[in-house]
């Protein structure tokens, strides 16, 4: 497969974007299954189901976790190919670029934020959506979850999906818009483990469901705009950390209805 | 390479405008002049196929360049927003995804409007980039010559 020119240099084999997307969804896993795991040994909580249930409250918190081990196997596939942090980011944006860029990128969202909440609407109602109705941490959590994780968030999940997973599917499947179709699928899947929900005496898949259809608009309108915007990844981060930032924000301040 | 991405996003958001508009037709609310005698926002939409067509016609010709393809595809995502999704939005996604009988094709309905929502703001933030580049008076795309951007 001849390589694509406008594929960043540092792509290199799709054995690391498996490693760094399976990173991440073990991490998701395996942190609420330990915790969860933690809480019935230690008899806080009667069963795995109440237990997770009571771990999902925690999700904008052990995010933080999830982010920094995925900033590690990025941090070791830099290392390994010869290629540094700054250059997944695309080419050089001025500040400048990267505010208009960003306040376009929150524009061109529009479609999916309307999208996502029409569909919240048809299945929960006039209900706060599930993910942000089960936050329930102390001040100071709620304080790391504005302050921190979003901001380890921007620095891990668009970089690891579009800096470096994109490129090497690219590379390996020389179509662009099937290997970014496949990146927006992953992506979106990914939301269904976080956080696990358990309805009865089982994994609560309807909404699994619900996570990766309200997210799919948002996923595939970042990675055109990725695309759009010359492979430029700072105006999408910067966009996302107001998005993500702000809902945090808001229910830590208890501003969701 | 620029510019036939242009002429894919141009194709890409007529077909999806005129997917919509014959979404409009079969569910047959909000529709205006020439199916009904009222002059609204339906009948203003219409506009856009001939925009389109004069415009690809001019840039072909090397009239207009990416700032016009930014101004006509911006444009058009604040009019079918605000339309559609805005505080006084005429034609509300209820209208939509009720208009149908089964409701996968009002959702289906609705993807398609929110898709072709996204297509003109993506191809508005592909344009501002040339066109930027042009206003600065670095090289940037030249319509009629076809020399693309290296993207």
């Amino acid at each position: 497969m001849r390589p694509q020119p406008s594929v960043p240099a540092a792509a290199t084999g799709v054995g690391g974007a498996v490693l760094l997307v399976g990173t991440r969804v073990a991490l998701w896993l395996g942190v609420q299954l330990l915790v969860a795991g933690l809480l019935v040994l230690a008899g806080v909580t009667a069963t795995g189901g109440q237990a997770l249930n009571g771990v999902a409250g925690w999700w904008m918190v052990y995010g933080a976790l999830v982010d920094l081990g995925t900033l590690g196997v990025i941090g070791w596939l830099l290392r390994r190919d010869g290629s540094t942090y700054r250059r997944l980011l695309g080419p050089p944006t001025a500040g400048w670029q990267v505010a208009v860029g960003a306040l376009g990128v929150l524009a061109a969202s529009v479609p999916a934020v309307v999208f996502s909440g029409e569909l919240t609407s048809a299945v929960y109602g006039t209900a706060i959506a599930p993910m942000f109705a089960v936050v329930d941490v102390p001040a100071l959590a709620s304080a790391v979850s504005v302050l921190v994780v979003p901001l380890l968030a921007e620095l891990a999940e668009p970089v690891a999906y579009l800096g470096v997973v994109l490129p090497r599917l690219e590379r390996r499947l020389g179509r662009p818009w099937l290997a970014a179709a496949i990146v927006v699928l992953m992506w979106a899947v990914e939301h269904a483990f976080f956080p696990l929900l358990v309805n009865g005496a089982r994994l609560d898949l309807e909404f699994a469901a619900y996570r990766v259809g309200s997210v799919l608009p948002f996923l595939a309108i970042w990675t055109a705009l990725y695309y759009a915007l010359g492979r430029r990844l700072l105006p999408i981060m910067a966009a996302r950390w107001v998005f993500n930032g702000g809902t945090a924000f808001a229910l830590a301040f208890g501003l969701v209805k | 390479m620029h510019r036939r991405t242009l002429y894919r996003l141009t194709y890409l958001a007529a077909a999806m405008s005129l997917g919509h508009h014959l979404d409009h037709v079969i569910r047959h609310n909000a529709v205006g002049w020439p199916l009904t005698g009222q002059v609204n926002a339906f009948t203003v939409s219409l506009v856009v196929y001939p925009v389109i067509a004069t415009g690809l016609m001019l840039y072909r010709a090397g009239r207009v360049g990416p700032g016009f393809w930014a101004l006509v595809s911006g444009g058009g995502a604040v009019f079918v927003s605000a339309v559609h999704f805005g505080p006084a939005a005429v034609e509300p996604p209820e209208m939509i995804l009720g208009g149908y009988g089964p409701s996968v094709l009002g959702w289906l309905a609705f993807a398609w409007l929110v898709t072709f929502v996204a297509v003109l703001a993506i191809t508005s933030l592909y344009e501002t980039r040339p066109w930027s580049k042009q206003r600065q008076g670095r090289p940037a795309t030249r319509p009629a010559t076809g020399v693309g951007t290296g993207r």
